[in-house]
């Protein structure tokens, strides 16, 4: 495959270009630097009519020494007819949701600094074959992903690591937590995209693996012998990924000036966390539904978006840890002035469950084409136990300088 | 047939050039005189680079550097614009789909930071395209009936006989409190046209500096519009234009967005 692709594009030029971007956060409780992070992003790319590669290298140098390298796309493409196909480390975005992840379920997540990172940064490449079918203005996407790779999450000593609260100090067995790459093992992802004038919708279908463990606990009882009742002296945690078969859809239509977008999935046989007694492993599978309605619209200048998301867990039992039902909000307002060299911007996650929030303002401007200056803050408010507010001591303000070549 | 634009691409309906209609010495009205203006032959379909440098009033410039295909089917027109420059854009693709009839524009962006085709509003006709002093409406497609238009008079400018019309909008919310273009009367090509804001005081300026004969269609090549309120302006060049290539109609798809040219 390499051979073909040197063969078509031997006479095309290497096209190089990304970016540098220094960013710096400072903790409003503290004064302390949350964030010190110095990213070189390089996309080498080359096209031709019938083969195109690509690749994507990041690094992150967090504080002085610190470096973490990624490659975050690396693949080829081979064009025909009314068929691409694209094979090896991709990122893939599916839906029509803005931040929220609902379809888009092929690339996982990397929440290691929670979901502040710029939505492109959020999402981890796969590796994965993709073949996508054309006919007319529809497209019938199929892609095979033989390594699963999870979620992301913050380890411990991060600003955004949650500790678990347990009773008792956990034994962690990890030993069923890596899924051991093979055609069994493979996720299978499917979608139909109809791009028309009155509308554009898509279906999809997975047979996939659930991205975040699920957290099988077995409990270790003694008896008190002073009042000889029995007592928890120890928990066994084993986290395992288990399969999930998915299917939803999405649309995107302009009704008078104003953009209706919505997006649903149902996921069958989620595991949730209970405390049932009767549930030895302290899980309970249950079919679990989460939508979203949303509009974009103009209001003179300012371009404004609101979403509403729901996640819904079916057949509910009081003994489930999560809310049967989680509420949230989203709220964008943008406004580009001065010949759009400077930008305005407010971006919010509004937990209506947990009464809580985070909310993003930030502005940014434009010293030129290819260097820009962005003064932002992360603010999360509300109640400890929501999904934001738990972070209340790590809203910051923060700088980043991005240089595009 | 729809007359094909260049720009939604372009500024062909600006000063939509005329392409020599016969002259037929009778007195024209103001709309007969727009109605040749914008019913000028442009071919089925053009392909160009675009230049487009916006100059502050200290002089300094920014470039932006795209690649467009427009293709006429009759009564809907596609188009697609790549964007090749600066480096913050560079990728990001941008298709419409214009209809004769009262129809709402179809607009898509594809922006390669998220690798998503959003559908967006064609309710920003105000908005300026890409921080220049075009607004998506000048680049866009005007309909005749849109405006009243009356031939105020008759006179030369930069050497050239033209008649001179104003048009008032038939739609009291709209940007511009009225236009008055100059019309060249040997072809029906615009040479000069003038926007008026809200306060009927004189906002831009759009100058043609050159046009050139394609495959037998008159093409705007150079162009700028000078906003003469904040004193800063836009140049557009346009090169490599070809017309009627029989561009194939799946170039105007979202599998053309996201894999660029």
């Amino acid at each position: 495959m390499l051979l073909i692709a040197g063969q078509y594009t031997k006479a095309q030029n290497l096209d190089i270009s990304g970016f540098a971007r220094s960013y710096e956060g400072v903790l409003f409780n503290t004064g302390d630097f949350g964030i010190v992070q110095q990213t070189l992003n390089l996309n080498f790319e080359k096209r031709g009519n019938k083969v195109a590669f690509k690749a994507n290298p990041m690094m992150y140098l967090y504080n002085a020494d610190s470096l973490d390298f990624r490659m975050r796309e690396l693949y080829l493409d081979l064009y025909f007819d009314n068929f691409d196909i694209r094979i090896g480390k991709q990122q893939v975005v599916w839906g029509k949701a803005d931040g929220v992840f609902i379809t888009d379920i092929v690339s996982p997540l990397n929440l290691t600094e929670f979901l502040l990172p710029d939505f492109d940064e959020i999402r981890t490449g796969v590796i994965a074959a993709k073949v996508n079918y054309y006919f007319g203005n529809s497209t019938f996407e199929t892609i095979l992903i033989p390594v699963f790779i999870p979620t992301e999450r913050p380890p411990p000593g991060s600003i955004w690591y949650i500790q678990p609260d347990f009773p008792v100090t956990p034994t962690w067995d990890f030993s069923k937590e890596t899924i051991t790459p093979s055609l069994e093992s493979s996720e299978i992802f499917l979608k139909y995209t109809a791009l028309t004038s009155a509308i554009d919708f898509e279906f999809m279908g997975a047979y996939t693996w659930d991205d975040n463990p699920t957290l099988h606990v077995q409990k270790e009882f003694g008896v008190d012998s002073s009042t000889m009742q029995p007592i928890l002296t120890g928990l066994n945690i084993t986290p395992e990924h288990h399969r999930l078969a998915i299917g939803g859809g999405s649309f995107s239509s302009e009704i008078k000036g104003v953009i209706l977008r919505g997006e649903a999935a149902y996921y069958n046989g989620k595991y949730f966390l209970t405390e049932d007694p009767l549930q030895p492993d302290g899980n309970i599978q249950k079919d679990y539904f989460h939508y979203l309605v949303g509009v974009d619209f103009n209001l003179g200048p300012v371009k404004l978006s609101s979403q509403f998301i729901q996640q819904t867990i079916l057949s509910y039992d009081d003994y489930i840890v999560n809310d049967k039902i989680e509420n949230t909000m989203t709220f964008l307002a943008r406004y580009d002035m001065f010949r759009e060299t400077l930008h305005l911007e407010l971006f919010s996650y509004i937990g209506l469950t947990n009464e809580d929030a985070l909310i993003r303002p930030k502005i940014t401007y434009d010293f030129d084409d290819s260097f820009s200056i962005l003064l932002g803050s992360n603010i999360f408010v509300g109640d400890e136990k929501g999904r934001f507010g738990q972070y209340g001591d790590n809203s910051m303000a923060y700088l980043k300088l991005k240089y595009n070549f | 047939m729809k007359k094909l634009q260049i720009t939604t691409t372009l500024i062909a309906m600006i000063i939509a050039i005329g392409f020599s209609p016969e002259i037929t010495g009778q007195s024209l009205s103001g709309k007969q005189i727009i109605e040749k203006v914008y019913n000028r032959p442009a071919g089925d379909d053009q392909t160009s680079d675009l230049t487009m440098t916006l100059i502050n009033k200290s002089g300094d410039q920014r470039v932006r550097k795209i690649k467009q295909f427009t293709k006429d089917l009759g009564d809907l027109e596609k188009s697609i614009m790549f964007f090749l420059s600066p480096a913050d854009v560079k990728n990001t693709s941008f298709m419409s789909w214009t209809y004769d009839s009262d129809q709402s524009d179809d607009q898509w962006i594809y922006l390669p930071a998220l690798k998503k085709t959003k559908r967006i509003s064609s309710d920003s006709k105000s908005d300026y395209f890409m921080g220049s002093d075009f607004t998506y409406d000048d680049l866009g497609d005007r309909k005749l009936e849109d405006d009243t238009h009356k031939l105020l008079r008759e006179e030369t400018m930069d050497g050239k006989e033209c008649y001179v019309v104003e048009s008032l909008s038939k739609d009291e919310d709209y940007m511009y409190s009225k236009t008055v273009v100059w019309v060249n009367k040997s072809n029906f090509i615009g040479v000069q046209k003038e926007f008026y804001d809200e306060d009927e005081d004189l906002l831009k300026v759009l100058a043609i500096k050159e046009v050139e004969e394609i495959s037998g269609i008159w093409v705007i090549t150079n162009s700028e519009m000078k906003n003469v309120q904040k004193n800063h302006r836009t140049t557009m060049v346009l090169n490599n234009i070809q017309i009627n290539t029989g561009m194939s109609e799946s170039k105007f798809s979202e599998r053309m967005m996201m894999r660029g040219m």
